[in-house]
């Protein structure tokens, strides 16, 4: 399949810079992990965050940075700002010439094994998670871990291409859709509790980002959300996932129809 | 000096430019401002007794907030110009200026800083004013220490940037070395917590480095964490890390250029 072989290329290309690599992916898990430590240490002091504890903290931290490192990595040619030079430079044209199909192509042009430094962190830290929680995994919750994990990955990356598909207009990378990439990325790292209530109804309702992390995790906890949303919304990770990322593919294909080359 | 001036005043001019991404910048500096500050409300309700005496939850909402505000000041996250101006060669026109080299790359970064100032560090402390109580400097000599610690933290953060940029003389890309001295520095400089709310050992140890001068320590003195005394012992601590900085950024350059072949074409 072609798909498999632009990507192959992608990776074997990377592979060649091997010190090259292995600093990148090193800074990335020193400096998320950094992050974390600071958190863990402020958090030491005052014992809780809204009734969690660190351990659960760390949960929904791992899940986040797990989810988002891998999406980053598999989707990181829709990148916005990625996505904005390939506008700005006209290299776009190039691949719309090619006899394959675009979406491919983009996902085959950016996987950057960098970014397992940013997964091998969140993987630590969800270690950690689990060593401190002594959780109750059921079968039940085990099967849904992963497709918590994957529905998280496809959202995400959901974000990313609708994030791309503005810079069919404007050009530049949009720089306010980190806002909602990022932002919303961050968002899931904490209990969504501690946020004022419009920041809790956008990213539950509008960008549900939190129907992807923090829903979830209640369930893996087995607690009731004190927001008062019924124990169900734990289940619409798969939906809102896919659902996401379906549009966020046709409105990247309506994009395309608009495109108009900077002839650069 | 006027060749100072001149290149600092063009490269603010450049800055005023780039209206859209000064929004979006802006806007996104905010917006995780609002995270961390959420996440600070919250330690502090979950156990108001917790925090040191005297450094009450104002006190770190400020910290925060300037945190957000000195980003642009201070640059230490994004900025590529003079990696890139080693990886590409165009630093070989900047060499033949009869220029000092530091002090041509200085100047034009303050006057990126400057404008970022009024770009993004006094709106983005507005904006937070009007959804937190903030606190100030509680008189003008509290003031003034702070004025003269917020510019060495330009000049600090702009030596250690310089340096680790310069590393590009050694290597054909330097972006692996900027990037891992980027994210390693981070935790050190406070950016992420109030350096008061470390364990007092750590916080101990982390404040005699010089990268606690680059944001912290403004931002204590803001705050007034640091106060009298403490203040102008921790600025005293920023102005020989700059000194030393300065030496260190001098010597390698020197080295460095003597190294120097650039490709051509």
């Amino acid at each position: 399949m072609i798909f498999i072989r632009l990507a192959s290329a992608t990776l074997r290309a990377q592979a060649r810079y091997r010190a090259s690599l292995l600093v990148d992916a090193l800074s990335a898990l020193a400096g998320n992990g950094l992050e974390f430590v600071a958190l863990a240490l402020t958090f030491d002091r005052f014992g809780s965050l809204a009734g969690w504890s660190m351990g659960q903290v760390a949960f929904l931290w791992g899940l986040t940075e797990i989810a988002f490192g891998s999406m980053d990595m598999l989707f990181g040619g829709f990148d916005p700002a990625v996505f904005g030079q390939h506008i700005r430079r006209g290299t776009l044209d190039m691949y719309l010439l090619r006899p394959v199909n675009l979406i491919a192509q983009i996902f085959a042009s950016d996987i950057m094994l960098r970014r397992l430094g940013r997964i091998a962190q969140g993987a630590l830290v969800f270690a950690y998670a689990n060593h401190v929680l002594a959780l109750a995994w059921t079968p039940a919750k085990l099967l849904y871990l992963p497709v918590v994990l994957v529905s998280a990955v496809l959202f995400y990356g959901a974000l990313f291409i609708a994030g791309a598909t503005a810079s069919f207009w404007t050009v530049q990378g949009l720089e306010v859709v980190n806002v909602f990439t990022y932002g919303g990325t961050a968002l899931n790292s904490y209990p969504l509790p501690i946020f004022d209530r419009w920041l809790r109804r956008f990213f539950t309702f509008v960008i549900p980002t939190a129907v992807v992390v923090y829903y979830p995790a209640l369930y893996f906890f087995d607690l009731p959300d004190p927001l008062g949303l019924p124990g169900w919304v734990s289940f619409l990770a798969p939906a809102v996932g896919l659902g996401a990322l379906g549009m966020s593919l046709l409105v990247f294909k309506w994009g395309l129809r608009h495109y108009t080359s900077t002839g650069a | 000096m006027n060749a100072y001036l001149a290149l600092a005043r063009a490269s603010l001019a450049r800055q005023f430019r780039y209206r859209g991404a000064n929004l979006a910048g802006l806007i996104t500096n905010f917006f995780f401002g609002v995270i961390r500050v959420s996440v600070m409300v919250a330690l502090y309700n979950a156990n108001p007794a917790a925090a040191p005496a005297g450094y009450d939850l104002a006190k770190a909402v400020t910290y925060l907030a300037c945190a957000q505000a000195i980003i642009g000041w201070v640059a230490l996250w994004g900025w590529w110009d003079l990696v890139r101006a080693l990886k590409g060669g165009e630093v070989v026109a900047d060499l033949q200026r009869p220029i000092d080299f530091f002090g041509l790359w200085a100047a034009q970064d303050f006057g990126r800083a400057i404008a970022q100032l009024f770009l993004r560090a006094i709106p983005i402390m507005l904006a937070f004013a009007l959804v937190y109580p903030l606190v100030g400097p509680a008189d003008i000599g509290q003031l003034l220490i702070f004025i003269l610690s917020f510019a060495l933290a330009w000049f600090l953060s702009f030596t250690w940037r310089f340096l680790f940029s310069i590393l590009g003389f050694w290597v054909t890309d330097g972006t692996g070395f900027a990037r891992l001295a980027i994210f390693s520095a981070t935790f050190f400089t406070g950016f992420l917590m109030p350096l008061s709310l470390f364990p007092d050992a750590l916080a101990g140890v982390l404040r005699w480095l010089p990268f606690a001068g680059m944001v912290a320590t403004p931002l204590d003195v803001f705050s007034n964490a640091l106060r009298g005394p403490e203040a102008l012992v921790a600025v005293a601590v920023q102005a020989f890390w700059a000194l030393a900085l300065y030496a260190l950024a001098q010597a390698t350059f020197t080295a460095g250029v003597r190294r120097l072949t650039t490709q051509g074409g």
